[in-house]
């Protein structure tokens, strides 16, 4: 499996989703069983090409837009004037994603075989499963922005399908819409851009536009305005401020479902698209700041939402786009490094939290933590590596989100205003605290709701399975950073080296002070959760009625989805009356109306020349032929 | 072996393969109908062997594909012909397997109609492939006279003996005319070989402007009335009306693109270096085309007289690109035509197939007939509705792919102006597909009930559903053959 042949991991994937959707009605277990073995062998190949990646890399084999490039037009239009391309592109960023998508998918999946077992349209979920894996695979490995489109919209597709998946449901249907239209705001943006740097540099082959940016070829103002259309996009499906308000909402979609999609791969694409093009933002540095800013005030602002609410899976959501907005703060300052590596560790610590919420489900049919508390006696294995997930999370050393953390915050002191550091430190502090404040309620102290309590158990080997390996990644998938444990591994330059393509040797040792700092201040945080929620919870009760305003005000996600409902209805739906009534009197009554009585009056006329006589038709033909010789000699 | 000229010509018969292969399958039918009681054989029999001799012919072509030549002058063999070969021989394979049943039900005289496919599509074939005047002349009588009969052979329809008389008399005056401008061609260029006559314009016409002027009007005229184009289209809609719904097919698709692919051969071919006085002949026939058609069809309540107007609004965007056939950009602008050609074929196919099994069932041919078809056979109203969309050039159907491209071929050859015209027509043409897709989704059924369609009626609607997709997501490699197909004609 060399990089040429990279088309091969989302073709697989494609063949399945067709095959399941078609026919699993004839298939023993709906076809389960094929998704899985489909997603196995893709894991496989991933590793295969990333020993190809890595021997080619550090053999200095490695061209980029070179040998590792395959690509078939799709499209010619206009001898070469537009052409669109089916192209694979692969290099470090696109060898973080591509393990990440494809473990998580596979755990996903196995942990779906119980948790959704007798579930109406069991045959479609794995259909639409591998649907999402195949979009999402070929997004990370698009050579060019068309096919990166597609493809953006296929997992839109997938996600929307999914969010919906008890389309019975009122709720569930109404966030499906939601996700679905939010995020399509972001990609007109993002098609936008698209087609403003095509028009710039005639192609849409990433590579050509990054070299074509990157030396002065387009006009400075311009490249601004594309890229931040550009991020526009990102900032969708990303879920970023103001764009972030699907996200909790598309909780109502399963658990795995929330695991794979809405936590670990997919809002990761925006961080995708803005690293894919960090070189061209490295140019613009208005648009950067503009990413750090958005990226900044996400995270803080979900934190604090985080922080206060009861469901688990929503608090999960909010600790999401918090992270995923530290992400965008370390692309702001230009450490894509950072940002892969903590999209990196995130998505299994996420994941693992995810399967895990959804493990508690599972068991107790509450996702509220009032009617939750005290599983740790009934759920240890889910306990455990919900705790190893939370401290993740939480960024306690040794677990992966230490490292990803600290270099996000290591990177922002360095080249970022010292406030957006101390407010992000704050955040990571916050992080901790909410982390904790979830596994304590959920965990610990007694039983809220006895009935849900009594009837608890632990999950299956087919959920508990994935979480243990998850956990296990959560843990280790940190250290992946040093060299030396990439060397261990056997890849020559270790896995560290292939993150951080900028700085390959950055990272033979911490800077421990700094690190020390973080630990410290993770720890912090969750002493005070302890403190405020251990036990019975007195303090934070206490909290509560110290300052209602403020809890209310978090509780009511800062009013934002109050403040966007308000904005639409005398904004946009007073404007778009004002449309209406110009469409419907000027537009449709006269304009359309109009010209299509006309037409259906000429119409209406001519078909009376159709007489159905012979000497008529006879004599329409001579008229035809004298009408032309006449312009033909007299002309 | 040597003419009383003194060229030397080529009989190598191998090169007529697929014809004689067809011919013979043709007499095989007839013999096989007139004999049928002595020979035990049943109707199906009919349809089989035919099907059985297009498949023969068709791997006669793929073995003849790398033989380039002529035979005696009269017919060449080159990429060109190859590709009308395999799509003349693909829509009479689709038309029989799709509509057997019908034929068997509606048709009388069945031996005889599946002769008189067979023979019509040899001269359909060589009206692609004759490197003559003549030779072009007869195909297209071959390719006529067939047709004359077969629409006249709907059983128990009193429409279908009008249909025949008025086409058969009208298509007299249309091949006088044709006839006629050749022999003033003839006159002019002093040959009726292509290649002679293309020398012969090239060199200059000087005092011979007049007849040649005449001659192409006549020409022009003659060719008009075969392809259906307006004002010399009036006998279509009777004619497609009265017709049997598989000649109906036939018509709209055979017919129609050997009309087309003679044209090309003479007019990117011979006639190209008298581009001057013929393109504005051409632009105002498909300009009137393209808008009476598409308003005409707007007016429609039969399936039959609607598609057949929308198929003569789809000559008038193909002569639009015949129009801008000039030199530096033509062999890009005829291969345009030939995409536009192919998805246009498919398309027609697919709807005609459906509404073929349509009538099988229901017996009904008015749009209104239609309603709430989705109920009761959700696959057909599928494959209709997509096929409606693909005539009226939605994206991710060929109808798209293909007019986007030829319309693209229009426009960088400098005839904007023309593109608007096909551009505001086509929005227009939406207007009447949709009618139909009204009809079969927002009316409940007059007769409830599920029905389906039969193995056959899936496995042609099926493939050709298959290949209207896969021409709008991924036309390259069709673009790429017929691009080569093209470049065969050009002399210069």
């Amino acid at each position: 499996m060399g990089m040429e042949q990279a088309w091969v991991l989302p073709a697989i994937p494609v063949v399945l989703f067709v095959l399941i959707a078609l026919f699993n009605g004839l298939m023993p277990r709906r076809g389960d069983f094929l998704a899985i073995l489909g997603m196995a062998t893709v894991v496989g190949l991933v590793f295969l090409l990333l020993l190809d990646f890595t021997g080619s890399f550090r053999a200095g084999e490695f061209v980029p837009g070179g040998s590792n490039v395959f690509a078939f037009d799709w499209i010619n239009i206009g001898q070469g004037f537009f052409v669109i391309e089916f192209s694979t592109y692969v290099d470090a960023i696109t060898m973080v994603m591509l393990p990440v998508v494809t473990i998580v998918a596979l755990m996903v999946m196995i942990y779906s075989t119980e948790y959704m077992r007798g579930e109406p349209r069991y045959g479609w979920y794995f259909a639409v499963l591998s649907l999402f894996v195949a979009a999402m695979l070929t997004l990370v490995l698009s050579g060019n922005l068309i096919q990166l489109y597609l493809a953006w919209e296929g997992v839109g597709l997938a996600s929307y399908l999914l969010i919906g998946f008890y389309w019975e449901r009122q709720s569930a249907a109404e966030a499906a819409k939601k996700a679905f239209v939010t995020t399509r705001i972001g990609d007109v943006g993002l098609l936008i851009g698209i087609i403003l740097l095509w028009r710039a540099t005639g192609t849409f082959d990433i590579q050509q536009i990054i070299a074509a940016a990157t030396s002065g070829q387009i006009d400075s103002t311009y490249l601004t305005v594309s890229m931040l259309f550009l991020f526009g996009g990102a900032v969708g499906k990303s879920a970023q401020f103001p764009l972030h308000v699907w996200l909790p909402d598309a909780m109502e979609g399963p658990t795995p479902v929330s695991a794979l999609i809405h936590a670990a791969t997919m809002v990761v694409a925006g961080v995708y698209l803005v690293a894919r093009f960090s070189p061209v933002y490295a140019e613009v540095l208005v648009a950067r700041d503009v990413i750090l800013y958005v990226g900044l005030f996400t995270a803080f602002m979900a934190g604090t939402q985080g922080l206060v609410s009861n469901d688990i899976k929503r608090v999960l959501a909010y600790s999401t786009v918090s992270q995923l907005g530290f992400m965008f703060v370390a692309l702001g300052v230009g450490a894509v490094g950072a940002a892969m590596f903590h999209l990196f560790t995130h998505a299994f610590f996420k994941a693992l939290l995810f399967l895990g919420s959804g493990s508690v489900i599972h068991a107790t049919h509450r996702q509220e933590v009032e009617g939750l508390g005290g599983l740790r006696h009934k759920m240890p294995i889910t306990t455990a590596t919900f705790i190893v997930g939370s401290l993740a999370l939480a960024g306690i050393p040794i677990f992966a989100g230490f490292f990803s953390k600290d270099e996000i915050l290591h990177a922002l002191i360095s080249d970022g205003p010292a406030w957006a550091y101390l407010v992000l430190a704050a955040t990571a502090v916050l992080t901790a605290i909410y982390s904790t404040r979830l596994v304590l309620l959920t965990f610990f102290g007694k039983p809220k709701d006895q009935h849900a309590y009594d009837h608890a158990h632990e999950s299956g080997p087919a959920m508990t399975g994935p979480l243990v390996l998850l956990a296990i990644l959560a843990t280790v998938s940190g250290f992946f950073v040093f060299d030396q444990v990439g060397e261990a591994l056997g890849l020559a330059g270790g896995i560290g080296a292939l993150v951080y393509l900028d700085q390959p040797h950055h990272f033979t040792t911490l800077d421990w002070t700094f690190a020390a700092g973080a630990a410290g201040s993770a720890l912090a945080g969750v002493i005070v959760g302890w403190a405020y929620w251990g036990g019975d919870a007195k303090r934070a009760v206490g909290a509560r009625s110290w300052a209602p305003d403020l809890h209310a005000f978090l509780v009511n996600r800062w009013y934002m989805d109050h403040l966007f409902q308000a904005i639409i209805d005398r904004v946009i739906l007073g404007l778009a009356s004002v449309v209406a009534w110009f469409d419907k009197r000027i537009v449709n009554e006269t304009g359309v109306d109009g010209g299509a009585q006309t037409i259906g009056y000429f119409g209406y006329r001519l078909k009376f020349l159709q007489t159905g006589k012979i000497p008529n038709y006879a004599l329409g033909m001579a008229v035809g032929v004298v009408a032309l010789t006449l312009i033909a000699v007299g002309g | 072996m040597t003419d009383v000229l003194g060229n030397t010509l080529n009989l190598q018969y191998e090169l007529l393969l697929p014809e004689i292969i067809l011919a013979i399958t043709a007499v095989v039918v007839l013999t096989l109908d007139a004999f049928k009681k002595e020979l035990r054989v049943g109707y199906n029999s009919l349809p089989f062997v035919s099907v059985l001799g297009l498949v023969g012919a068709a791997v006669a072509t793929l073995l003849l594909l790398d033989n380039r030549g002529n035979f005696a002058l009269l017919i060449e063999l080159d990429d060109f012909t190859t590709f009308f070969r395999l799509l003349f021989i693909g829509t009479a394979a689709v038309l029989i397997i799709g509509s057997y049943e019908y034929i068997e039900r509606h048709v009388s005289h069945v031996g005889e109609f599946f002769a008189l496919i067979l023979l019509s599509t040899v001269g359909a074939i060589y009206m692609a492939a004759a490197r003559d005047l003549l030779t072009a002349y007869l195909a297209v009588e071959v390719l006529s006279f067939s047709l004359y009969v077969a629409v006249s052979l709907a059983k128990n329809d009193p429409r279908s003996g009008e249909a025949a008389l008025k086409y058969v008399l009208l298509g007299g005056v249309a091949s006088a005319m044709l006839l006629y401008g050749l022999s003033l061609l003839y006159g002019v260029a002093g040959s009726t070989q292509y290649a002679e006559i293309s020398e012969a314009l090239a060199a200059g016409t000087g005092d011979v402007t007049l007849p040649l002027l005449l001659g192409l009007v006549l020409i022009v005229g003659g060719l008009g009335f075969k392809a259906a184009a307006v004002p010399f289209h009036n006998y279509a809609p009777d004619a497609y009306e009265g017709a049997p719904l598989p000649v109906t097919m036939y018509l709209s698709a055979t017919s129609k693109a050997a009309t087309f692919a003679l044209i090309l051969r003479w007019f990117a071919g011979p006639l190209l270096p008298a581009v001057d006085d013929w393109a504005w002949m051409l632009a105002a026939i498909a300009v009137a085309t393209m808008v009476i058609g598409n308003l005409v069809a707007l007016q429609q309540h039969n399936i039959k007289r609607l598609l057949a107007y929308s198929s003569i609004s789809q000559v008038g965007y193909m002569l639009m690109a015949v129009t801008a056939l000039a030199p530096d950009t033509g062999v890009a602008t005829s291969g345009a035509v030939l995409v536009h050609m192919v998805g246009y074929l498919v398309t027609n196919l697919v709807v005609f197939v459906g509404v073929i099994h349509f009538y099988n069932k229901t017996g009904k041919e008015e749009i209104s007939d239609f309603r709430g078809l989705a109920q009761t056979n959700p696959y057909l109203a599928l494959t209709l509705t997509a096929g409606l969309f693909s005539l009226a050039g939605m994206p991710l159907l060929a109808g798209f792919f293909t007019k986007f491209i030829l319309f693209q071929a229009v426009a960088s050859a400098d005839y904007l102006w023309l593109v608007i015209v096909g551009v505001v027509a086509s929005t227009v043409s939406l207007y009447y597909y949709l009618q139909v897709i009204k009809q079969m989704y927002l009316y409940e059924p007059l007769v409830p009930g599920r029905w389906r369609l039969s193995a056959t009626g899936y496995l042609t609607t099926g493939v050709l559903f298959f290949f209207m997709v896969a021409i709008g997501i991924w036309g390259a490699p069709l673009y790429e053959v017929a691009d080569a197909a093209a470049g065969a004609i050009f002399f210069v």
